[in-house]
């Protein structure tokens, strides 16, 4: 075996790193198994259960056909039964034919049962566009699984919080909604950004659930990201260092239940608040995230500015579709609203 | 000094690849069989292992095209 002392630099992809996080606790916990379509031989077509074929067998590591309705559901009686599935909704986009089985079963069943029967189910799902797949495989829909109670809803930004956040979700008792951005994938034909990946402990840890984390500190205004939007802020704030700026950059994390006090903290210091996400504008995190901020009654040095995807399906051509989408662009230029409206 | 080379049986025709990304900075020491590198052909993600243990120098970047065969970095003695 290599010598195994100098890896402290070891750096993953959020897709190795969400494989490592299954295979680690798949070894530590019996319960635990993984279901969903391609995730087995192929070792998932984002990349993140690659391994555990071969490491845990077809048992507890099942390719199923295409029905997310049955497998899902499916899902929602294994984790009754006491068993811990983990299992891919390969997008998100496609949780229309499964949904009754996630909001209506899962998020429901400690509820209904009075606490007796938990759901500690993992659904993991690719979110995100940016590469020309069109309004079927490109979209976030976060708010739309975060409005609905009884489930958890986490999205990491760099290949660490993956790791933490899965191993997290996989012991919560609750359904854990755990969504990975393509764009942060680590997987070349999706782009690659290189701030996801980073350097990944071997050992065992969590990223809390609920906890969001402040990545940049700054004075003069607050950004607020999730996933893939975190990097555009971080560009931004970078560039507005240049300019004598100093901007806070907070990453989410987890969306449902959102850490509105880190937020609040934030914008209390810095007076002034841009949130940012590639989900629809209407009803969206980024909306959410400023009404936490003017309802907690901080006072605003200018008005807020949200960044998200305007209210219309994702184009497919790539001019109209980069167009549409958050960029660092954008932020610098809310970054300028936001200090001129100052004077 | 060990050349890091892409294997040459990744993939079965002579077509390119590209390296996505490199998991490790230039300078820094990894050991044999650490995953060092990462390649991809027609969406299909190959590991790159060390061959030996020394410090890792990077001579092929993130997002060149590499062919089979190529040596993309090297591992000098430590």
């Amino acid at each position: 075996m290599a010598d195994k002392t100098v890896t402290s630099t070891r750096k993953l992809t959020i897709a190795k790193s969400m494989a490592e996080a299954i295979s680690q606790e798949m070894g530590r916990d019996e319960s635990v198994l993984v279901m969903g379509e391609d995730i087995a031989k192929l070792g998932g077509v984002f990349g993140n259960t690659g391994g555990l074929l071969d490491a845990y067998g077809p048992e507890r590591v099942r390719d199923t056909p295409i029905s997310e309705t049955g497998f899902i559901g499916a899902a929602v009686g294994m984790a009754a039964a006491g068993m811990r599935p983990i299992v891919e909704l390969m997008f998100v986009d496609f949780f229309g034919v499964c949904m009754d089985a996630i909001y209506n079963l899962a998020a429901k069943q400690s509820y209904f049962s009075g606490g007796r029967v938990a759901c500690p189910m993992v659904l993991m799902t690719s979110v995100g566009g940016g590469y020309g797949d069109a309004g079927q495989h490109s979209q976030c829909l976060y708010a739309t699984f975060a409005h609905l109670p009884g489930m958890k809803v986490v999205i990491p930004s760099n290949a660490y919080d993956a790791k933490g956040l899965m191993l997290a979700a996989i012991r919560d008792p609750n359904p854990v909604i755990f969504m990975y951005h393509k764009a942060l994938q680590g997987m070349g034909w999706l782009g690659t950004v290189p701030g996801s990946i980073v350097p990944v402990p071997q050992e065992d840890y969590e990223v809390p659930i609920g906890a969001a984390r402040v990545v940049r500190e700054g004075s003069d205004v607050s950004l607020v990201g999730l996933g893939a939007t975190l990097h555009h802020c971080l560009d931004a704030a970078a560039s507005a260092d240049n300019d004598g700026i100093s901007a806070e950059v907070i990453d989410l994390r987890t969306i449902a239940p959102l850490d509105r006090a880190t937020v609040i903290a934030s914008a209390r210091k810095t007076g002034r608040l841009i949130a940012v996400d590639d989900d629809y504008m209407t009803c969206g995190v980024a909306g959410e995230v400023i009404a936490s901020v003017c309802e907690s009654g901080t006072k605003l040095k200018a008005p807020p500015i949200r960044i998200a995807h305007p209210d219309i399906p994702i184009p497919f051509s790539p001019a109209m579709e980069h167009f549409v989408l958050p960029n660092q662009d954008k932020v610098k230029a809310a970054i300028k609203s936001v200090m001129e409206a100052a004077r | 000094m060990s050349e890091i080379i892409v294997p040459t049986d990744l993939w079965d025709d002579d077509s390119l690849g590209v390296i996505s990304t490199w998991l490790f900075e230039d300078g820094d020491a990894v050991s044999q069989g650490d995953i060092v590198a990462e390649v991809m052909n027609e969406k299909i993600s190959f590991d790159i292992a060390a061959p030996a243990s020394g410090t890792l120098a990077i001579d092929v970047p993130t997002e060149s095209e590499v062919s089979q065969g190529d040596a993309i970095g090297r591992i000098l003695s430590a």
